[in-house]
């Protein structure tokens, strides 16, 4: 159990680096499903798990939540996005592919040496677990601001928000019910909203290039 | 009873959706808030003198002290004011053809959802659900910020969405941090995020997981309160939003997101014995976020972004006060709390009535403003008097007294830093906006007069009290901040 | 059982099986394209066929295209003595590490990118220039990948650290071994020239690394070099079969030679499952532009990295 549990969570760390490396966006919304698909099977394990021991369902409705929302509805919504606002394929980042590997390479390195600082935390399990969220999020961040495209930006936002999820989950067997269930409200509606404002940069400024966002300064 | 409060902004937020006539949508605006406003009173008389109101269900979600109440109060009083202001301000751009009757009732029931999340923010002891609610009210302002729907606009909402959803998100890695620290210990109790039980039991926290937890809530909700080096959002959100949504922006959006920082900040300084930690971060954040405000000031051509800068100044001060957290400081920093959301929503909504006759945010557009609106321009220029520092208003009497926090606190080079950036800004302020009063209209075409007369009685009432409030301050608020800073404290 | 014994069995099993590596991958390729292919033993006929021809060589080729393919054959045979087939060839544990497997093979690649130098064709030296491109991107993780995997060992022989794998069972089932496993694999990849790196069937020009280099030899040279190839080949596999999938644990017979019998009957199985796994790696991807074979690197490299990591926290 804790084996396929490490190797689900170093899985969802690659994932990220599989973000990174890819170049389209069509790709960053599979490559996030992906990890979505990941995150549930983290969720169904543990929740399998609970049901077999008290018999608690709690964190199997998360994992059903979890596919419903990050697998099927955001990617859904995130592709409809893109084929509506007719994304042009056109470079999308400032730093080249390899070169952003390595520096999330380094972000993960800071990460692993950063994290057994950490005292008292109840077993060397839970500081894997930590170590690779953590380096989710920093990777997610750098995702975001290697990032031209407005799309580019809400999928790292996503990654950030589902190493947040592994985080959770791994270390602490789940939140309580209700902030989770706040948590992925928040969520749906973060993402709604991003995608009415791509639409609406789109109109304003012919283009999802976030580059033209220029106008307020200083 | 209390729990009207949450109900009362909940359902209004659907109520704007059933009728098109104008003076009805403003009708069941006004009743809203002015329900909101006499709630919170009662619930502020009740607080003051039981302690607390709280109720066991749903694991004693819904939660409200002093320090709550002080937030909620001024919630409650700056909707108010700002949702009377609103009527006539959404009159006169109906009229002039800017916005139509639909987009009145989206701003209405997206204001109040906006409104709904912010006391829900204070409401709760919930960490979880804080968190929740303080992503929340970025979603519920995103389209308010947008609502002008340019170029400007649009962009100031992506911003305004992208950076604070992601440093909300930190925030919650803190607070999962957090309650891994809880968990470590009490594994399997219901309580583990409820900030009254994390405060009882803050001794036996592991600080090490504590420390990390600080600063990953700081840096997450200090976005959202406008912490320099998080602060770039906020000149664009608040000087692209409409001026009603600026004044809430400004006079509580931000003070619900410190709301927050303060009941994590009171665990950490229980946990750790000391303000040691967390002092020297706040502190420093306050004096930086001070001194980036200053220079920004300077350099304004935007009367609306020389206000956002403004907030982040008073936001850097509040923070410093945090930061010194002896209960003298901490008096005036939850005071200075109340006296920059007044005087703030004040300047805002004076700006709005400002932009309206105008139709410019320059402050090279505006001249002879004193002459063309006679009472607007007087209320705007005391307004900055106040919000300068100078007495007899009551920012005034807020910053004197954190002067003398940090003399006692020992802190003097913190101290005198702190009274040479304030005076550098009380300068910048003077230099740049007093061109917009004197001098003559030299806008071709434009008659004197008010455009927005009922928001006229608003800003009257708010100068009034700033005013009233630097001299002296009464003895149920007094005491309210008094338990309040005894809660951060923590002696609660 | 002694040096010489375990030494002429490693060799021998080693020799007659690297060609058939190559044939069952063909083979696969073949039927997946529903072709009938090549018979499995096509690379022996190749071998002997060229054995006894004739060869031509350069009138401007120099003493290292000469001594070359026995340097490349002499490398691989060598390296090949240190890796143990199976942990019953105990003899074998007191020749070497790891670090000298893994220059041994860089020998060897040296002297391969000279000789592509030294007839001054152009494919000659385009495909000794992206042969040390790749090699230089790929053995970053080819060593962390394998000090992980000592690590956890204690020991940098690579009879040790089989011995570890084969202890821990089917506790194998690590994040440290997989990441490590995975890693490898690319390394495997990208050192015998396989798709998506370089494609071992064709000879376009614009494209062929591996070939390039051999493209001036012919004859007994050829066939020498062939077979180094198709022995590197086995290697990286050996390595990669006995350090992640020990089967060992799983026969108790008491009788040595029966059970150094059932051991490498495992390790042929081991080896035909990689190399069917390859074959399926070659029919499911296409060769990567030359550019991007950094970024195949850099994925390699991070999953040994991140496998040295896991161990480096946990600690075990």
């Amino acid at each position: 159990m804790e084996n396929y549990l490490q190797f689900l969570s170093i899985a969802i760390l690659l994932s990220g680096f599989i973000l990174v490396a890819n170049k389209r966006v069509d790709s960053y919304i599979k490559t996030f499903r992906l990890q979505s698909v990941l995150l549930a099977l983290v969720a169904g394990l543990i929740g399998v798990g609970n049901i077999a021991r008290e018999g608690n369902w709690e964190i199997m409705i998360v994992c059903l939540i979890t596919l419903a929302i990050k697998v099927y509805y955001i990617p859904h919504l995130l592709k409809k996005t893109v084929q509506k606002v007719q994304y042009k394929v056109e470079k999308d980042f400032f730093l080249n592919i390899p070169i952003s590997v390595l520096i999330c390479c380094a972000l993960v390195i800071i990460i692993y040496f950063v994290v057994p600082h950490i005292d008292d935390l109840r077993n060397a399990n839970l500081q894997v677990y930590l170590a690779n969220a953590m380096a989710l999020v920093l990777i997610g961040l750098f995702f975001m601001i290697s990032r031209k495209k407005a799309i580019g930006q809400i999928i790292g936002f996503l990654v950030i928000e589902n190493g947040l999820f592994t985080a959770a989950i791994l270390s602490t067997e789940g939140m309580p019910m209700i902030v989770e269930l706040g948590i992925f409200f928040d969520l749906l509606t973060a993402v709604l909203i991003m995608g009415i404002l791509v639409f609406r940069i789109n109109e304003n400024f012919e283009s999802i290039d976030l580059d033209k966002l220029r106008n307020l300064r200083g | 009873m209390e729990l009207l409060i949450l109900i009362i902004p909940l359902l209004w937020m659907f109520l704007f959706w059933g009728s098109t006539r104008k003076w009805l949508l403003h009708m069941i605006n006004s009743i809203g808030t002015l329900l909101l406003l006499i709630l919170a009173l009662v619930i502020t008389c009740k607080v003051n003198a039981s302690g607390h109101i709280g109720y066991p269900f749903l694991n004693h979600f819904f939660y409200l002290d002093a320090l709550s109440v002080i937030v909620l109060d001024i919630i409650a009083i700056v909707s108010f004011m700002v949702s009377v202001f609103a009527i006539g301000y959404l009159n006169r751009e109906l009229a002039h053809q800017v916005i139509n009757l639909r987009q009145i009732q989206l701003f209405y029931s997206l204001m109040y959802a906006f409104i709904f999340t912010m006391v829900l923010v204070v409401s709760t002891q919930n960490l979880g659900l804080m968190w929740i609610a303080i992503e929340a009210t970025t979603l519920a302002s995103a389209f308010l910020v947008g609502f002008y729907n340019q170029r400007e606009a649009i962009e100031a909402a992506w911003k305004y969405v992208i950076i604070c959803s992601v440093g909300i998100a930190l925030a919650l890695f803190g607070i999962v941090f957090l309650y891994i620290s809880a968990v470590n210990i009490f594994e399997g109790s219901k309580s583990n995020l409820n900030w009254l039980f994390l405060l009882q039991n803050a001794k036996l926290l592991n600080s090490s997981i504590v420390k990390i937890a600080f600063i990953f809530i700081m840096v997450g909700f200090g976005t959202k309160v406008g912490l320099v080096p998080m602060h770039t959002w906020l000149p664009d959100a608040h000087s692209q939003a409409p001026a009603p949504i600026s004044a809430l922006l400004s006079g509580v959006l931000l003070n619900s997101a410190l709301y927050g920082l303060i009941r994590v900040l009171a665990i950490v300084n229980k946990n750790l014995g000391s303000n040691l930690y967390t002092g020297r971060l706040l502190v420093t954040a306050g004096l930086l976020s001070i001194a980036t405000a200053a220079v920004f000031i300077l350099t304004q051509k935007d009367y609306k972004r020389m206000l956002a800068y403004s907030s982040i100044e008073h936001m850097g001060i509040i923070t410093f006060g945090l930061g010194l957290a002896t209960p003298i400081a901490l008096f005036a920093a939850l005071f200075h709390m109340i006296n920059h959301a007044f005087t703030k929503s004040l300047l805002f909504l004076a700006s709005g009535n400002v932009y309206l006759k105008y139709k410019t945010r320059e402050i090279a557009g505006v001249s002879g403003l004193l002459k063309t609106l006679p009472i607007t321009g007087t209320v705007f220029l005391l307004g900055l008097f106040a919000i300068a520092g100078m007495p007899p208003f009551s920012v005034f009497s807020s910053e004197l007294n954190l002067i003398i926090a940090a003399f006692s606190a020992n802190q003097i080079a913190g101290a005198i830093l702190f009274i040479l950036l304030i005076a550098s800004v009380c300068a910048g302020i003077a230099v740049v906006a007093m061109k917009m009063f004197f001098g003559e209209n030299r806008s071709p075409g434009m008659k004197p007069g008010e455009e927005n007369r009922l928001g006229l009685s608003v800003l009257i009432i708010l100068l009034l009290l700033i005013t009233v409030s630097g001299m002296l301050i009464p003895d149920q608020l007094k005491q309210l901040l008094e338990s309040a800073s005894g809660i951060i404290k923590g002696v609660a | 059982m002694g040096y010489l014994m375990a030494g002429i069995i490693q060799l021998a099993v080693i020799i007659v099986l690297a060609p058939l590596v190559n044939g069952i991958i063909k083979k696969i390729k073949a039927l997946s394209q529903k072709r009938k292919g090549a018979p499995l033993l096509q690379l022996y006929y190749d071998l002997y066929k060229l054995m006894k021809k004739d060869m031509v060589i350069s009138e401007t080729a120099s003493w290292i295209f000469r001594v070359t393919p026995y340097i490349v054959m002499s490398s691989v045979l060598l390296a090949a003595l240190l890796i143990p087939l199976s942990i019953q060839l105990q003899p074998i544990r007191f020749m070497g590490d790891v670090i000298l497997v893994v220059y041994l093979l860089a020998l060897g690649r040296f002297f391969m990118a000279l000789t592509g130098l030294d007839t001054a064709s152009t494919f000659g030296g385009m495909g000794s220039s992206r042969e040390m491109m790749i090699s230089s991107l790929i053995e970053p993780s080819l060593l962390v990948a394998v000090f992980t995997v000592g690590l956890l060992a204690g020991s940098t022989s690579v009879y040790d650290m089989m011995q570890n794998s084969t202890l821990t069972g089917l506790a194998i089932f690590q994040p440290v071994y997989i990441l490590t496993f995975l890693a490898l694999f690319i390394v495997l990849i990208a050192e015998t020239a396989r798709i998506p790196v370089d494609d071992p069937a064709t000879h376009l020009e614009l494209t062929m690394v591996h070939e390039a280099m051999l493209l001036e030899y012919s004859g007994r040279y050829l066939a020498l070099m062939e077979l180094s190839a198709a022995i590197k080949q086995l290697l990286l596999i050996t390595i990669l079969v006995n350090l992640f999938i020990p089967l060992d644990e799983f026969f108790h017979i008491v009788n040595p030679i029966m059970m150094l019998g059932v051991s490498l009957l495992g390790y042929l199985v081991k080896v035909v499952a990689i190399a069917v796994l390859i074959a399926i790696v070659e029919i499911k991807t296409v060769k990567l532009r030359l550019f991007s074979v950094p970024n195949l690197a850099a994925l390699s490299f991070i999953l040994a990295l991140l496998g040295f990591f896991q161990y480096w926290i946990i600690g075990r």
